[in-house]
């Protein structure tokens, strides 16, 4: 085939691979050496006119093109009808057009071989049915064309690096170069944190709204900033979750290793609306947000509540060193501050060290006698730069501090500026983690200046920079844990199938579901079920009492609610006059439940009651959740969650990351629990909702935690299961 | 009124409005893509309409047509109604 011959896009990727085989497909939107701006207007102030007047204003190394139908030129740029008629290779196309006229566009861009597109305009999934099908069509072309998309319904995208500088974008100034780089599903949200970061002086590499997400997904953005060289740590808004397994893996991928890169995420949407519907406990309480949370946990990301907290942690993990730990000491000239610093430290998780004898000598000898040598550590009111000099610098040589915090509040003799140069002269001299927090707004000015010209981030609080400081430890912490392959017990999985199989869609009977359990190895207690009270006395001698009756009928869920459900039963008459008064019972309330037995089992000891949950999410597949059980499981609401299967790491964070988890441990002269073996059950019930999509819920409420000698039993168990 | 008329002075307003040149106003042309109308030059075109037509145009349904052929129907019809 001739060169005439081929397709636009044919004719584009030759000349790609010939011109630089290593070129990403993301680099047609962040690093393109030609843009065209598609539906250019000739009205200041309208998105249009200022995407393009921004192309040009940002200093763009690249060439840019106005397409305008009717126009001769814009901002006397030479301006074309149609993208078609542009000779040139264009690698960025920005579209700008109302949204019955972007197909049209797109099908130009397909025409010329454009490999980026830039979806500014509204009006799709975002607006009904009709703007879906609309997006589908964009979806189709790009597919079909190899057409790496941004948007539709977005703000556009930065790129501050010197070799391209591009402000594709409608934001109204182009941020300052930087190390982080920021991704947004919302472009509202975009310019205000734009403008926020401006007044912090904070600079980005790159700074991405992608809005309806209809190509290029968050997931691959994450990607290719991990690979970007321009990039230490990434911020991430989203509104909405598609894909969270595909999150996960991408974002562990970032996370770890050895190009390791944090992830700092906002996630907005709490609302519990779409867990309304669910008549489980596990279910009403596994929403979106839960779920949400789960899926950062397991992916690594740093899950932060605002604005504030995303840039306090981001540019303590951009301009400073990875500390190997968290023990932090304090270096203050005010008591109160350094208390409430060390107040806000200990409540994030961070560590007060005491100090090796050694600093003390040197603190003792550098500071008056009135100073506080201890951590925190007090140089008093008075103390000029050269105090501040010697006891930063001691305690950072300290063999037990992974950090430290300067506090300054400006009394009148504190030389404020001399105060910062000294910092940044220890600072230069130091490869541990500096923060510092000069308290105030006015005085402290010209010195938090000083301190942030040399990357060394500045809080106007200390726990603010506490805050930060636990965030960093989070990522470590994260860095270090050990994350691998789902773990695989063995377990009976035809005997499961069986059952599952065969059940019709509704709850699985008691003692099908404790059968299911006990095929996947989870701790059933030995029982049976009996069809008659002789049988029921007989299985109560051979098992030992006292004993427990449990009805099992399929119209009756709630045993308590009819009497079905007999406890501690201490012999063989017992039993009888239970099992009678339980009949007896049921034939008043509920004459039509059918019987098809009793189960019989032992009493299990008392313990500590927690739930082990499942259930089934459109989107993201097997949730597991792990909670202090009971009865007051939703009004406590102290549970965690896992996206299915897990790993024994992931078993172990989710029974330590409940609240009472103390108890677990045998808090005040309580017996200790066997956790172990709870997070073996984690893994097993991992494992059964993984292997059958059937069960679309599942709650063992409570699971008895006996003790650590004597294990765990399930007292109770429900099984939903779907069509 | 002849639709040839309708049609030779619906190209002469939009050329007016738009500022571009004759030969561009086919009767497939889209205001946006083809002739660069920008929003508020879709309000002008409408009242421009309106003034040389002598007509009352629905502004909601007039927004919606797309096309200079599209427009000349529209104009059509207002004019036999």
């Amino acid at each position: 085939m001739c060169a005439d011959e081929m397709s636009g896009r044919e004719k584009q990727l030759v000349a790609t691979e010939s011109k630089d085989e290593r070129m990403e497909p993301l680099d047609a939107v962040f690093n393109p050496q030609s843009v065209a701006v598609m539906g250019v207007t000739a009205t200041s102030g309208t998105v249009p006119y200022d995407i393009f007047n921004n192309i040009l204003d940002s200093g763009y190394k690249g060439v840019v093109y106005p397409v305008a139908p009717g126009k001769r030129s814009i901002h006397g740029v030479k301006a074309y009808r149609y993208l078609t008629d542009i000779s040139d290779d264009v690698d960025l196309a920005v579209i700008v057009y109302p949204a019955n006229v972007c197909l049209r566009a797109l099908d130009h861009c397909a025409e010329k071989g454009v490999r980026g597109v830039i979806m500014i305009s509204a009006g799709f999934r975002e607006v009904g049915p009709e703007g879906v099908e609309r997006e589908r069509q964009v979806q189709e072309i790009c597919r079909k064309n190899g057409i790496s998309l941004i948007g539709p319904n977005c703000l556009g995208v930065i790129n501050t690096d010197p070799k391209t500088v591009l402000n594709a974008s409608f934001a109204r100034k182009m941020p300052a170069e930087g190390r982080i780089a920021f991704l947004s599903q919302s472009g509202a949200l975009c310019t205000a944190v734009l403008d926020y970061a401006r007044g912090k002086k904070i600079g980005f590499s790159k700074f991405v709204s992608f809005g309806n997400k209809a190509g290029v997904t968050e997931i691959e953005l994450l990607d290719y900033l991990h690979r970007d060289s321009e990039t230490d740590v990434i911020l991430l808004y989203l509104e909405e979750l598609r894909d969270g397994r595909g999150l996960i893996e991408a974002a562990r991928r970032i996370t770890r290793g050895e190009n390791a890169k944090p992830i700092l995420a906002i996630k907005s949407g709490r609302t519990p609306q779409g867990a309304s519907a669910a008549s489980s406990h596990t279910g009403s309480l596994a929403g979106e947000d839960a779920i949400c949370e789960a899926v950062f946990q397991q992916a690594g990301i740093i899950r932060v509540d605002g604005i504030e907290e995303m840039f306090d942690s981001a540019i303590l993990m951009t301009n400073q060193p990875m500390p190997a730990g968290k023990r932090l000491a304090i270096v203050t000239n005010a008591g109160g501050p350094g208390v409430m610093a060390t107040d806000a430290a200990v409540s994030v998780g961070l560590e007060i060290p005491t100090f090796e004898p050694e600093t003390t000598e040197k603190l003792k000898a550098a500071l008056p006698a009135a100073a506080n040598i201890k951590n925190p550590v007090d140089v008093i009111g008075d103390a000029r730069s050269d105090r501040y000099n010697s006891a930063l610098d001691a305690v950072l040589q300290d063999s037990n501090v992974d950090e430290a915090l300067v506090i300054l509040t400006p009394q009148s003799m504190t030389d404020i500026d001399d105060i910062a140069r000294g910092i940044v002269e220890v600072h230069g001299r130091t490869n541990k983690l500096i923060a510092c927090s000069f308290m105030g707004a006015y005085d402290v000015q010209t010195g938090i200046d000083i301190l942030q010209a040399d990357g060394i981030p500045h809080y106007i609080l200390p726990e603010w920079a506490c805050g930060a400081m636990a965030d960093v430890e989070r990522f470590r912490q994260w860095r270090q844990s050990a994350v691998g392959e789902a773990t695989k017990l063995p377990v009976d999985a035809a005997a499961a199938k069986e059952i599952i199989d065969g059940a019709p869609a509704g709850y699985l009977s008691e003692e099908k579901s404790l059968a299911v359990l006990d095929a996947y190895g989870l701790p059933v207690p030995t029982h049976k079920l009996c069809h008659n009270v002789d049988e029921a006395v007989a299985f109560a001698g051979e098992i030992g009492f006292p004993v427990v009756l449990r009805v099992v009928s399929p119209q009756i869920v709630h045993k308590f609610d009819v009497k079905g459900v007999v406890l501690n039963l201490a012999d063989a008459d017992a039993v009888r006059s239970a099992y009678d008064a339980m009949m007896k019972s049921i034939s008043e309330n509920l004459p039509y439940a059918e019987i098809t037995g009793v189960i019989v089992r032992g009493m299990i000891p008392p313990g500590h009651e927690v739930i082990l949950g499942a259930k089934r999410d459109e989107v993201f597949g097997p949730i597991l959740m792990f909670g202090l059980g009971g009865i007051f499981v939703e009004v406590l609401k102290d549970v965690t969650f896992a996206l299915a299967p897990i790993d024994a790491g992931r078993a172990h964070r989710m029974v330590r990351d409940i609240k009472a988890f103390t108890m677990l441990e045998g808090a005040r002269g309580t017996e200790k629990a066997d956790v172990a073996g709870i997070e073996e059950a984690m893994i097993r019930l991992g494992q059964l909702v993984t292997d059958f999509e059937r069960i679309s819920e599942l709650d063992i409420n409570p699971l008895i935690a006996i003790s650590e000698k004597d294990g765990n039993a399930i007292a109770d168990v429900r099984i939903r299961i779907s069509e | 009124m002849e639709k040839s008329e309708i049609q030779e002075r619906v190209v002469k307003v939009v050329c007016d409005v738009l500022h571009i040149d004759a030969d561009m106003v086919t009767p497939e042309a889209n205001f946006v893509f083809d002739l660069g109308a920008e929003s508020t030059q879709s309000i002008q075109l409408i009242a421009a309409f309106e003034e040389e037509f002598d007509i009352e145009m629905d502004e909601e349904a007039a927004l919606s047509v797309d096309t200079v052929g599209g427009a000349i129907d529209f104009i059509d019809k207002c004019l036999g109604a």
